[in-house]
């Protein structure tokens, strides 16, 4: 017997990103195009590369989402007809929507299904039966909802919920933060976000002594819910949605992954063993984040789940070494270099399901199947062949930072 | 154009009718995020309020997940008498207060709603219970005025108070002190940060989380006429913070408050000029014409190229390679290599394509027919 299960939406920043995310077990993709996403300086997606990722993922029977999830200003709302009527002809499974201008225009122009974004915080069952009346078919919960209210409001309002189980977190209400606005002339709603939450703070509180604390009181830790899945689960949450559309895509690939395999494992089995979880989690913990906090998974967010420390561009002992770009028996493993390694190292091949391969890198040729005693990050180099490894398989490295 | 604004206690009150004020904002401490007031002095207010002929306007404002929603939301039954209308900023509450209450409703739609559309359809849910709406302090002057002529309904902003940037439901600043925080306490800091020119960010955690706030405060008090003649119903003036007494002297308030004024996005919102400056826009120009990006370039050896077009990539092909600072390269491939080092005549979708190199090329410069171009 399987239990139902939910699906693991992966974020996809471009279009080898969702290729990856859903050749690694993403059930669901969502992806931003040039406008009308709060992720402007991500690569995001062209009409060529939206019509290319959708039909890539429905021959895999996954679903790709749009985020039109900017508080859209009239001038913007202009120009989406166009891109609804697009997304529409190209059969997106749904958009993803904050705004009540940008839900009205959706569904005059198409049929396309409407997700409410988180950016909209709906918390409770009255919100969700709103949104519901207003067209939606799924509500993505604001990050402040605990799993068992989620329940109760997928029970009350009878809509798909979605909720975030992995990922950087807004400290503030989502759409609630203007820092960016009127400090730096960014408008955090509409994919300026300056990320002010996560400078470093000098706070007179009117204490005796006139030293100020220093602190990073606005940063939050990162979500992680891996131990939530079986609440998430019995309260029949229908998605979990990983955050992170600028990251890289080892990111995307083993956060698809992990989630997937764990909640395949779950539907098969009933339950988790503990040794499971722990090899999930040192996955998990493979892949560069903040030091993780359940949030408001379970109980409200208390002070543990403030990461008072200054950013790091890489925390994990791990880092990606390449992707693989082609691989045959005749051409060998052909990998798009990220970071160097050495003749001699020890990789590991993240194969889209299963354990990693550990492969030593005892013969490194370059594109010209010259030998070579180092690769250099931006190049190109040939690793021996490697039987079920092909294109958008992703190699680590441990212990080079 | 009516003056509105919040009363904290009976001297606030008598102030408000001095200066012949018609309503009042009252905050209960379980309801309005900066509200102080307990069951007894909410009800003491509201009874004076009525006493001197002012309408009492009760708040909901504080965002609530389910739980503390369905507990708190039952207990504005107790209000509702002593209440003349509810203003409500969550749709949870815009709904809850539809459906079991008969008060007329003011909409707060100060975070978003940006576009006419989406305000016209707040307004179309709610019909003739949509008493007035609350628009964004970050509209212009020109928007303002199209939305007071297109709404069906009157229309308020903020003209005087304090810029709320951040909401938060966690407590932010209690956790950085030794002492107990009692129940109810308020806590406030003023914050600057190393990242940015701004000094003493107001601070403030109470029970229903943490407010961060301008340095400065939003004043629009010299433009009254302008949004007199737009017809502006209502101009709220917010001095929970620093007092009311500042209320009797309004044509002298901006050179007496103690506090730095701006007037925001009022002129004009450019708040999106700088996002084409976030990302490299010649490395997005990948429609139509797009062959694929540079992966490699080994210095008079070759170019390597992801070929990510359907047509494929065929020697006889003329190309445009764009740098990724602009420069602009236009070639005729001499020779075509696929992965295996042989020469062949295309390489197709997916497949990684070398070309001669070209001096200037580097990685992540992306190529473009030159027969097809459609995007320059």
């Amino acid at each position: 017997m399987t239990t139902a299960i939910p699906e693991i939406l992966a974020p996809a920043g471009s279009l080898d990103k969702l290729k990856v995310a859903i050749l690694y077990g993403a059930h669901a993709v969502y992806v931003g195009g040039q406008k009308f996403g709060l992720r402007t300086a991500a690569e995001n997606f062209t009409l060529d590369e939206l019509r290319e990722g959708v039909a890539f993922a429905h021959e895999r029977n996954a679903k790709v989402y749009v985020v039109l999830n900017s508080f859209l200003h009239d001038k913007d709302l202009e120009e989406l007809p166009d891109f609804v009527s697009f997304l529409d002809e190209i059969k997106v499974d749904a958009v993803i929507v904050s705004d009540l201008g940008v839900v009205k225009t959706v569904r005059q122009l198409s049929n396309i299904h409407i997700h409410i974004s988180t950016q909209a915080s709906t918390l409770n069952v009255e919100a969700a039966k709103l949104w519901k009346k207003m067209g939606a078919t799924r509500i993505v919960l604001g990050r402040e909802v605990s799993v068992k209210e989620a329940g109760k409001i997928k029970r009350e309002a009878d809509v798909e919920i979605e909720m975030f189980i992995h990922g950087s977190m807004c400290m503030a209400y989502s759409g609630h933060c203007v820092i960016s606005n009127f400090t730096q002339g960014r408008d955090s709603n509409r994919g300026g976000c300056a990320h002010s939450c996560r400078f470093e703070y000098s706070l007179d509180m009117g204490l005796d002594t006139e030293e100020k604390k220093k602190a990073f009181f606005m940063s939050s830790k990162d979500l992680e819910g891996l131990r939530v899945l079986p609440e998430f689960i019995n309260e029949g949450i229908d998605s979990l949605k990983i955050e992170g559309r600028m990251k890289s895509h080892l990111y995307a690939g083993t956060m698809s992954k992990i989630y997937s395999e764990a909640l395949e494992y779950y539907s098969q089995h009933g339950n988790f063993l503990s040794e499971n979880l722990l090899e999930w989690e040192a996955e998990l913990k493979k892949v560069s984040h903040r030091a993780y906090t359940e949030a408001s998974l379970v109980d409200k967010a208390g002070a543990d789940s403030i990461f008072n420390e200054r950013e790091v561009s890489n925390d994990s002992e791990w880092q990606m070494v390449g992707a693989v770009v082609e691989a045959s028996p005749k051409t060998g493993i052909i990998l798009e270099v990220r970071n160097a390694f050495n003749q001699g190292d020890e990789l590991e091949f993240i194969p889209f399901r299963g354990k990693a391969i550990k492969v030593q890198a005892n013969e490194i040729m370059d594109i010209a199947m010259r030998s070579v005693q180092r690769t250099r990050p931006s190049t190109l180099a040939r690793l021996p062949y490697v039987e079920g490894i092909g294109p958008y398989h992703l190699i680590r490295q441990k212990g080079r930072k | 154009m009516k003056y509105l604004t919040f009363a904290q206690n009976l001297h606030d009150l008598n102030l408000i009718k001095d200066q012949g004020m018609t309503e009042v904002i009252l905050g209960h401490r379980d309801f309005s995020r900066f509200g102080k007031l307990d069951d007894e002095n909410y009800l003491a207010l509201a009874t004076r309020a009525h006493e001197l002929g002012i309408k009492v306007t009760f708040e909901w404002d504080i965002l609530m997940t389910e739980n503390v929603f369905a507990s708190t939301s039952k207990k504005i039954n107790e209000f509702l008498e002593t209440m003349d209308s509810l203003r409500v900023q969550d749709p949870g509450a815009f709904e809850w207060s539809l459906k079991h209450t008969d008060k007329p409703l003011q909409f707060i739609a100060e975070n978003g709603n940006h576009n006419l559309l989406g305000l016209k359809g707040w307004i179309d849910y709610a019909g003739p219970r949509m008493e007035r709406i609350v628009l964004s302090i970050e509209l212009s002057k020109n928007v303002i005025a199209e939305y007071i002529k297109e709404l069906l309904v009157p229309c308020e902003i903020l003209g005087f108070g304090r810029i709320l940037l951040f909401y938060t439901p966690r407590n932010l600043l209690s956790p950085l002190t030794s002492e107990k925080v009692a129940l109810n306490q308020e806590l406030v800091a003023l914050g600057e940060s190393e990242e940015s020119p701004h000094k003493g960010f107001p601070i403030v955690e109470n029970t229903h989380g943490t407010f961060m706030f301008h340095i400065k405060e939003f004043c629009l008090l010299e433009y009254r006429d302008d949004l007199i003649k737009m017809g502006l119903d209502t101009f709220r003036i917010d001095l929970r913070w620093e007092g009311l007494s500042y209320l009797s002297d309004l044509n002298n308030l901006k050179e007496n408050y103690p506090k730095d004024l701006m007037r925001g996005f009022y002129l004009v919102n450019k708040t999106d000029v700088l996002f084409p400056k976030l990302k490299n826009s010649r490395l997005q120009k990948r429609e139509g014409d797009y062959v694929g990006e540079i992966l490699e370039a080994e210095k008079g050896q070759h170019l390597a190229i992801m070929v990510k077009n359907p047509k494929g990539l065929k020697k006889s092909n003329r190309l445009k390679i764009i740098h990724p600072k602009g420069e602009v390269f236009e070639v005729q491939i001499h020779w075509l290599k696929n992965t295996a080092l042989e020469e062949v005549e295309s390489v197709e979708m997916h497949k990684l394509a070398l070309i001669p190199f070209i001096n200037g090329v580097w990685v992540k410069s992306h190529v473009f027919y030159l027969d097809n171009e459609i995007d320059k």
